[in-house]
């Protein structure tokens, strides 16, 4: 793509979710989450591929259905209330209404389906802009909103943890393994929504640096299947070596920075007296580790001692820059021993 | 996750069959005749006349193409289901031919990309004679056509929704014809690297 266009869609989509950051009326907030949306269309279509093709028409279906329902939710909200402010809201209704929105906004479930369809006809960058940036954006509301119905948001939060989990097992591709990846997470951060939105934002963040770290590994080694990352060794063996202990940070397993959140989220509905709701959360993360166990399998423990098979892909210089990849991975190892610092640093 | 080889169509009973369907150009006026039938010894027998005498309609000027396509796989409630062979890179068949060169086309699901006539083909030269031929087409050699033409936009077929696969004879040697499969499977070669055999220049390059 031309660099000026793809600086100014860059840039639309940074506006579009400032916008929302910056915003106290909903109507704004609206404009924010569709600016957002059609900056990212021509990102995303633009390899000229059926599937790239239907990737963008899918995201953009749901994506217009969600900004509907959030805009229908808005008016509902004006008429029965009389303002438009994000954080005034009152009435059930369209509180419920602006969760429904925003859980299919992000991918929750159960209105997750398009997410893994649409990650897997992507490139792995546009795929980790959408999994990262374009959550920033709902998630500021979803924080500002008063959370009348309790039930709902434990119910999505549940339901995205379980199939999260029960759809990634079956997968082979890496980006729809990271799309059922992402639901999982967006369960989890759901769950403790209403409880602690701070802990929400800190999954969030933890969340950002591990996908970012993933997405970026992936495309390193330009790998899109299983396949392709059991031979990652011979391109990357020092990245192949710190992969795992990646995923299974994504997976959530201490010492592991992962663990952080998933760690306090269950200590915050253990004290909610949600014992039943924390099992059954923690019972699906194992099936998410299953397939981040499969990944680590795939690219640690199945290399020969002698002559490979197959032939070994070339070694080339990759033209990406690695600092990025290498700051995040850090992050992402050995953040666990500053949870003290950042429980204190989220108590008010 | 490890699968290497997988049989996707043969042909032991006629409920195979069922899932195959035959055309030729005797639906648009020509002359050609196909049918497509159990052989002995559980394979299929696509057989019939080629014949490259347009309709006289007028308007078509060439014909002679005689084809069988595997139909689209449903499931509950006639929902599409598609082949996932994104584990594989290679298209395997064993086939029995008469010497003619064939074309393979596997089309892939173009419902929300609007381009329903995409399809990726391959050609398929067979040996005459009584020994079977074992053919292994990496799928980075597909090409794109749509209705039939060569795209210069090009890029490889994604092998995570295949709708069909289709053997087409249209070489304008007019007379009869037979094809004998033995099974069509997809197996993964891990000596062949090549993403796409095809390069694709760049359009509306800076100057």
């Amino acid at each position: 793509m031309n660099p000026i266009v793809s600086c100014t869609l860059l840039i639309t989509l940074g506006l579009g979710t400032t916008i929302t950051f910056a915003s106290s009326h909903w109507f704004l907030a609206w404009m924010g989450l569709e600016i957002n949306t059609l900056a990212i269309l021509p990102l995303m279509a633009q390899y000229h591929h059926p599937r790239a093709t239907e990737a963008t028409l899918k995201y953009f279906l749901t994506q217009a259905t969600a900004a509907s329902t959030l805009l229908f939710a808005t008016t509902t909200n004006a008429w029965l209330n009389g303002q438009w402010d994000i954080q005034h809201m009152t009435h059930p209704l369209p509180i419920t209404l602006f969760t429904i929105a925003l859980a299919l906004k992000i991918g929750l479930a159960p209105p997750t389906i398009w997410l893994p369809e649409v990650l897997q006809g992507l490139d792995l960058i546009t795929g980790l802009i959408m999994s990262t940036w374009q959550k920033l954006a709902p998630f500021a509301l979803l924080l500002q909103i008063y959370p009348a119905n309790s039930t709902l948001l434990i119910m999505l939060g549940l339901t995205s943890t379980l199939i999260g989990g029960w759809g990634g097992l079956n997968q082979t591709q890496l980006r729809k393994i990271l799309a059922y990846s992402s639901i999982a997470h967006l369960g989890w951060m759901i769950l403790v929504l209403q409880f602690s939105p701070a802990l929400t934002l800190l999954t969030l963040f933890m969340y950002i640096i591990m996908t970012f770290s993933t997405f970026l590994v992936f495309h390193l080694n330009n790998a899109t299947n299983i396949n392709t990352l059991a031979t990652t060794w011979a391109k990357t063996p020092a990245l192949t070596a710190l992969t795992p202990l990646l995923l299974l940070s994504l997976g959530g397993l201490p010492p592991l920075s992962g663990f952080m959140p998933k760690w306090l989220i269950l200590q915050e509905l253990a004290k909610q007296d949600l014992a039943l709701t924390a099992t059954l959360a923690a019972l699906t993360a194992l099936l998410s580790l299953y397939f981040y166990l499969r990944l680590s399998y795939a690219l640690a423990l199945t290399m020969f001692p002698n002559n490979p098979t197959g032939t070994p892909p070339w070694r080339l210089q990759s033209p990406q820059i690695v600092y990025p990849l290498a700051l995040s991975i850090t992050a992402t190892l050995t953040l666990l021993p500053l949870t003290p610092t950042i429980t204190a640093l989220m108590t008010p | 996750m490890l699968e290497q080889n997988r049989v996707v169509f043969e042909f032991r009973n006629p409920e195979d069959l069922e899932s195959w369907t035959v055309s030729s150009d005797r639906e648009i006026g020509g002359q050609s005749e196909a049918y497509l039938k159990l052989g002995k010894y559980n394979t299929c027998f696509f057989y019939g006349t080629l014949s490259s005498a347009p309709p006289k309609d007028g308007e078509t000027r060439y014909s002679g193409y005689c084809t069988m396509r595997s139909k689209q796989m449903l499931a509950s409630f006639d929902r599409k289901q598609h082949y996932d062979w994104t584990t594989f890179n290679t298209l395997h068949l064993r086939v029995r031919g008469d010497g003619r060169p064939w074309m393979i086309s596997v089309g892939a699901e173009t419902y929300f990309a609007h381009q329903k006539d995409d399809m990726y083909c391959y050609f398929l030269y067979t040996r005459g004679g009584p020994y079977w031929q074992d053919v292994k087409i990496p799928f980075s050699k597909f090409f794109l056509s749509h209705r039939g033409r060569i795209q210069d936009d090009q890029h490889p077929l994604w092998l995570d929704k295949v709708n069909t696969i289709g053997f087409t004879l249209g070489d304008k040697a007019n007379g009869p014809f037979q094809l004998e499969i033995d099974y069509i499977g997809v197996c993964k070669d891990y000596a062949h690297t090549e993403e796409f055999a095809y390069e694709v220049y760049k359009r509306n390059p800076e100057v």
